[in-house]
């Protein structure tokens, strides 16, 4: 569960970078879509 | 029951709006089409909906970003090169075999995983420069890929598709191992030589073999397929003694993702792995939307009208309808085709041998992986093979997954002389 | 350059919103339901009394006794085993609320998986909550998951392995309590789970189980009881006893060689008679329509209506739906019915249960009238 947890991180992150280095509005979106169900596991929620 | 209409058409067309009008990603796309389906359904805007949706597919979204960063590390190391290289040394005299070979590799991932993605981002990509050097053009090999990639889903031991399809009228996942195999193994011959030979045939492969770059392969040497076996093996050693491993494929591609990092060529792993997560990252958004746009289909009550209206058909059109609307819902999601139309299917389908009917039904939902917006095998496979789009490559697929359909639907209507015959 | 940033900052601000309005949505399930003190019950305790190894972790859950005067048999019944089949959790509930016993014992575990009470499952678009109106005002019940909470147990194996049978099936079966039994003290929390009931039920010799169910209509196994071939004697004699009630109810053997199951394990493994009861359940069924709390507490629902029609269910549907009064009446009747058949059949160990609200008395009052005020 816990390295279950890191790798979430892990592609969380990478996720919120990629987010930042998007040119296209679109496609940060998309990142940001990505981005709330790995948070919200993360920080066990859901 | 006509609201129900109403809501699937202003989904769809918000979608397709999105989609092909403002050309916008298919993720937002679905986005959008979610949120018009709630308020049209009289949900407002339903956040709670939206976001438990996308939960769906939370470990498949770790799966696919850590086997791209995986792949992406083998590629950086220098090891798939070096693989074509290897390959194309030891079968070039046997380009048939060669080409079946290098499906059932392809294939193998799926077969352990379930999974046509993690099947076609790992060996998919292993064996796509090999058939680009064989002479396969792109969308080709690409095709091959995603065939394999799905028949590698599809065939056993691990089919979750025809688990989920199963587990819908408590039937426990036993005996499905040799109707799978019959399903699978022949269409996975004939897809090599169907998509393969005519272009191997007249590949000049001495000259090939003259022009590889053998540089990384003779510098490293086997070191450089370390993580790649690693990975493989721990692959097998998950299933074969789950109650000591039980990794699951997350952490296997994350431990092959690091093995990559000293295996050949040094490269900057950060940058390899942001880039990994830049390329993944539409078919995982595609995963998030897809998730919210079957919540808000059941939230509404669009899924009862699509899997009531498929099971309305007469019985003699029955089979048209498997055919028609599984591979199609697969355009939202193949494993939501099994979930939500492969078991009431199954049940209208009580006379017939369960076992190879269930098999059978899971190919077909299989097909879906194929079916645009979401496509995952044939973009993936697109992908590996380094094309811009996966257009061509579909159309290369239109004819075989027909072949595929007529094979699968044979087997429903022979269930029982199958099953009689093991 | 600027700009990128500024729309980055506002996609992830939007993201970290609508992860926020959904994550207090989400916590608000961990909150669990008061159940009154019925009058019958002797005391309340935890299943971690039976086994330790529950005990402060998502699994543990109240075990309600409720003992008679006189001496004799022993009774089971779990309700929640899945939360997203409301029946079998309110049947639980109102025997807790309302059931006397007077002679034998009855123990009650309204929310066998308790975990299972703390999410819903992704792309159902369950309700979460179902508000029953009652004479002093509103009860509140969670609708929860078929499967424990991924955050109590994660990930899911691709291919989950029953441990006493290394049956196979798919993955997301790992947390489904009804296929874990007999269950296992080092398992995963849902096995755990599983052999806590079973230590209960050896501990205590329990000597009749009776897990309660839904199906969905399309499904072959519905308005049935389903029974371990020991517990086949008392179990017909209920099917007969409801039939002079007028309520229809199949009666099915527990299949051989589908494991992890209450109906098979328990039987197995213990010496208790082991069943299981099904009722009609629209809002956990694939044909369903709109998805909401009023299907889950009416049933009604078009398009089962339609299927009806088409012959594709496995029991009548008709434009009344199957209501909650009814699904719950039918669980307290087979109740009642099991309760008398074991005391015919071991009158050595009598089942006295008085109290429970018949399956008459719920369809003109509505379960409301049978609800104490916590």
């Amino acid at each position: 569960m816990i390295v279950y947890l890191a790798i979430t991180a892990a592609v969380a992150a990478l996720a919120i970078a990629c987010l930042f280095a998007e040119e296209k509005p679109t496609r940060q979106a998309t990142a940001a879509m990505v981005v709330v169900p790995l948070l919200l596991r993360l920080f066990l929620i859901k | 029951m006509g609201s129900e209409l109403l809501v699937l058409l202003v989904m769809v067309g918000v979608f397709a709006a999105a989609c092909f009008a403002l050309k916008w990603p298919v993720s937002v796309a679905m986005l959008l089409a979610s949120v018009a389906g709630a308020l049209a359904g009289g949900q407002g805007l339903p956040i709670r909906h939206l976001v438990e949706g996308s939960f769906g597919y939370v470990d498949t979204i770790l799966t696919i970003a850590t086997a791209m960063v995986f792949m992406n590390g083998v590629r950086a190391s220098g090891a798939l090169e070096a693989l074509s290289v290897a390959a194309i040394r030891r079968f070039h005299r046997r380009p048939a075999l060669l080409l079946v070979l290098l499906t059932l590799v392809a294939m193998f991932p799926g077969m352990i995983t379930g999974s046509s993605s993690a099947s076609v981002l790992t060996a998919g990509a292993v064996v796509a420069p090999v058939l680009l050097l064989l002479g396969l053009p792109g969308e080709d090999a690409a095709a091959l890929i995603a065939m394999a990639g799905i028949l590698g889903m599809i065939a056993p031991p691990v089919n979750i598709p025809a688990m989920i399809i199963g587990g819908g009228i408590d039937m426990p996942y036993v005996g499905f191992e040799l109707p799978l195999l019959l399903l699978t193994m022949p269409l996975a011959v004939a897809s090599a030589l169907w998509f393969g030979y005519r272009h191997a045939r007249r590949t000049d492969r001495e000259k090939v073999l003259a022009a590889l770059d053998a540089e990384a392969l003779d510098r490293y040497g086997m070191r450089l397929f370390l993580p790649v076996i690693l990975v493989v093996a721990l692959m097998v050693l998950d299933k074969a003694l789950p109650r000591v491993f039980n990794l699951g494929m997350p952490l296997i591609f994350a431990l092959g993702a690091a093995a990559t990092a000293f295996a050949g060529r040094r490269f900057d792993p950060f940058k390899a792995a942001k880039e990994a997560m830049d390329q993944a990252l539409p078919v995982l958004g595609i995963l998030v939307g897809v998730g919210m746009f079957i919540q808000v289909m059941t939230l509404t009550g669009v899924r009862g009208l699509i899997v009531v209206s498929a099971l309305s058909v007469p019985p003699a059109l029955l089979y048209a309808a498997i055919a028609v609307t599984m591979p199609l819902f697969g355009a939202v999601s193949a494993f939501g085709a099994a979930s939500v139309l492969g078991v009431p299917f199954l049940l209208a389908l009580l006379d017939k041998d369960q076992i190879v009917t269930a098999s059978a039904l899971s190919l077909i939902a299989a097909l879906g992986d194929f079916m645009p917006p979401t496509a995952l095998s044939a973009i993936f496979a697109a992908q590996v093979v380094g094309l811009d789009g996966y257009g061509k490559t579909l159309k290369k697929l239109v004819l075989p997954s027909l072949a595929v359909v007529a094979w699968a639907l044979a087997f429903i209507v022979f269930s029982k002389q199958i099953r009689a015959m093991y | 350059m600027k700009r990128r940033y500024a729309t980055a900052i506002l996609f992830l601000a939007l993201a970290l919103a609508a992860g926020a309005v959904a994550g207090a949505s989400f916590l608000s399930m961990r909150e669990p339901e008061p159940i009154a003190r019925g009058p019958g019950v002797s005391e309340i305790r935890k299943l971690s009394d039976w086994f330790p190894g529950l005990a402060g972790g998502p699994g543990d859950t109240e075990v309600y006794v409720l003992r008679g005067e006189a001496p004799g048999g022993s009774m089971l019944v779990l309700g929640g085993t899945h939360p997203n089949e409301p029946a079998g959790f309110l049947a639980a509930v109102l025997l807790v609320e309302n059931a006397r016993v007077s002679s034998g014992a009855l123990y009650v575990i309204p929310r066998a998986n308790a975990s299972a009470f703390t999410h819903n499952d992704p792309q159902e678009a369950a309700p979460q909550r179902l508000h029953i109106r009652t004479p002093w005002g509103e009860r509140v019940f969670r609708y929860g998951s078929r499967a424990t909470n991924p955050l109590h147990q994660w990930p899911d194996p691709d291919v989950y392995i029953h441990a006493s049978s290394g049956q196979r099936l798919s993955g997301n079966e790992t947390r489904n309590l009804n296929r874990g039994y007999p269950g296992r003290p080092d398992g995963k929390l849902t096995e755990r789970v599983c052999y806590g009931i079973t230590q209960l039920i050896r501990k205590e010799a329990v000597g009749i189980a009776i897990d309660l169910h839904e199906a969905s209509p399309e499904y072959p196994v519905n308005m049935a009881v389903v029974a371990h071939p020991r517990a086949m004697p008392v179990a017909s004699q209920v099917v007969m006893g409801l039939e002079m009630e007028d309520i229809a109810m199949r009666l099915e053997p527990s299949p051989v060689n589908l494991r992890g199951l209450t109906h098979r394990e328990l039987g197995d493994h213990t010496e208790t008679l082991a069943v299981l009861m099904e009722s009609p359940n629209a809002s956990q069924g694939r044909l369903r329509g709109r998805t909401d709390e009023a299907l889950a507490l009416t049933g009604k629902d078009g398009w089962y209506v339609k299927a009806q029609k088409l012959g594709r269910l496995f029991v009548p549907y008709g434009e009344k739906g199957h209501p909650i009064e009814e699904r719950v009446g039918r669980h307290l009747a087979g109740i009642a019915e099991f309760a008398a058949a074991f005391t015919r059949e071991y009158p050595d160990r009598p089942l006295g249960i008085e109290g429970m609200p018949s399956f008459e008395e719920l369809g003109e009052g509505g379960l409301g009238a049978f609800l104490r005020r916590p």
